[in-house]
């Protein structure tokens, strides 16, 4: 059974408490990145958007990096309530938010977990592979009840 | 009527920049994102039908880019910071 269900244009969401907790390590995971100097998850998430003009590519940074980060903590911060149990019926725009988080955070951990190509995932560690497997899943689950909504 | 503009040359170089050219918004193929949340976010940012966000995400896995929009400068740069809200690698090229 799927975790969400779209009706009425809003959709319901059902974890057990097992998995909120687990979900609910994604956000101190998404707070600490870039905390410890080098960190190839905080890279993937600042990624180049001029290749061949480093100045041109600041300033977009300078103008969009704010509100990018801004929509992001606004993003985690539905995605919090929803972990708490508090939050068991999303509209779109929740869920929309659910959405990007849950990516956010196989992006991240696919960057710690070193997945430069898709062949890494054959040599994950077992830990590791659960964790992406498990975010793959509920994010597929997600996407499916949102494409009714297009 | 306006007369169509001339390429213009930035300062201490011999680059010239077209300002009637337009911008290309191009999204790179990435190992974690995967097809389906591409073509969900390619249907929800620029509205194009499955088959049409299903094709270019099948460009960007196969040939490791596509094009999924251009125009003027300030909207590549605004699909360019929705495709990054969405978690999409995408750059902008003229």
């Amino acid at each position: 059974m799927s975790h969400f269900k779209a009706k009425r244009g809003k959709i319901s969401v059902v974890f057990t408490e097992a998995e909120r907790v687990f979900l609910g390590d994604v956000l101190p995971f998404l707070a600490s990145l870039g905390r410890n100097g080098d960190d190839p998850a905080a890279t993937r998430l600042k990624v180049p958007v001029y290749l061949d003009d480093p100045a041109a590519n600041d300033e977009w940074w300078r103008l969009m990096g704010d509100d990018l980060e801004a929509g992001r903590k606004a993003d985690r911060a539905v995605f919090e309530t929803l972990v708490s149990g508090d939050l068991t019926l999303l509209d779109l725009d929740q869920a929309n938010a659910v959405l990007r988080v849950l990516n956010e955070a196989r992006l991240a951990l696919g960057a710690r977990l070193g997945i430069d190509i898709e062949e890494d995932y054959d040599v994950l560690s077992e830990e590791g592979r659960q964790a992406m497997d498990y975010l793959g899943w509920i994010q597929e689950e997600l996407i499916i009840e949102l494409t009714k909504s297009l | 009527m306006a007369q169509p503009a001339a390429p213009v040359v930035v300062p201490g170089t011999d680059d010239e920049i077209d300002i009637d050219k337009p911008w290309q918004v191009v999204v790179w193929n990435d190992p974690v994102n995967t097809m389906s949340y591409v073509v969900y976010v390619f249907r929800k940012l620029f509205g194009y039908d499955e088959p049409k966000a299903t094709e270019l995400m099948l460009a960007v896995h196969n040939e490791g880019r596509a094009i999924v929009s251009d125009g003027p400068r300030e909207q590549a740069e605004l699909d360019c910071y929705r495709l990054h809200n969405h978690g999409l690698w995408a750059t902008l090229e003229q």
